[in-house]
């Protein structure tokens, strides 16, 4: 039976196994892969986040803005001007219009920063803008 | 012939192309993909902003304040609450106004981390609306 079948279908391959199974399951995958990613963009900076039990889980929140308890505003791995963001959004809101905002802000940073921040991202287009907070029920 | 002789090297292979580079190719691809997905979920509260123009109209008849001083004490409706007590109290506020607008106003020196400890309270009081602006 066996034998037949592998004879008589595929006219006469004599060489291992069939690939094209297994090419559609990678292929598959890269797929997801693909759609999934997203590439984050890292603030470049360590900051102790308040915590927050009400705080919501955004999938595509993929700018991070970090504010340091001095003030300083890091987006992107670089140190930067609160009056360069709104055009830095600008340009990051056109390439890739579904991208949201998380300010990740140091529990110490001052809160007018973190008001200034938002009204710049604001105005630069994205509208979806979060105050970075851990879970506190995470631990 | 040239062709001919290939084709004879490779075992009688009859049918189509070969697959094995593009397979190769398309494994590394998968590789590379798998490799830079991160998979963040960004945890955070989203708190509204009070529109420019209107900030200075919004006074508090009707609205719900709280402020939050450089010094990090809070102030509701003119008296000192701690932290823990300002659900119970926002809670308490808007059910004898149920049409108020909540505002978290921040001394623009006050620490985030209190701010957002303000709101994560009012958001277990149930209250989903809060703005935040900063003075």
């Amino acid at each position: 039976m066996r034998h037949q079948r592998a004879s008589s279908n595929h006219d006469g391959e004599s060489h291992g196994i069939d690939l094209a199974p297994m090419l559609d399951f990678v292929l598959n995958l890269l797929i997801f892969f693909i759609i999934t990613t997203s590439f984050v963009k890292e603030s470049g900076v360590e900051v102790t986040r308040p915590k927050a039990a009400t705080a919501e889980a955004r999938q595509s929140g993929n700018i991070l803005i970090g504010v340091r308890e001095n003030g300083e505003i890091w987006m992107d791995r670089r140190e930067i001007d609160i009056r360069d963001l709104r055009l830095l959004i600008e340009r990051m809101h056109v390439e890739r219009p579904e991208d949201t905002v998380v300010i990740v802000a140091d529990a110490a940073s001052p809160a007018g920063v973190v008001g200034k921040i938002m009204d710049e991202v604001r105005q630069g287009g994205i509208k979806d803008v979060l105050v970075g907070a851990s879970s506190s029920l995470g631990g | 012939m040239m062709r001919h002789r290939r084709m004879s090297q490779s075992e009688e292979e009859s049918h189509g192309i070969d697959l094995a580079p593009m397979l190769d190719f398309v494994l590394n691809l998968l590789i590379f993909f798998i490799i830079t997905a991160v998979f963040v979920r960004e945890m955070g509260l989203s708190v509204n902003r009070p529109q420019a123009a209107a900030e200075q109209t919004q006074s508090n008849d009707g609205n719900i304040m709280i402020l939050i001083t450089e010094t990090g004490e809070i102030l509701l409706d003119n008296r000192e609450v701690d932290v823990r007590a300002v659900r119970a109290n926002v809670v308490k506020l808007v059910s004898q106004k149920p049409k108020a607008g909540i505002l978290v106003l921040a001394d623009a020196k006050s620490p985030t981390g209190l701010m957002v400890q303000v709101v994560d309270e009012i958001r277990q009081g149930g209250i989903q609306n809060v703005t935040f602006a900063t003075n």
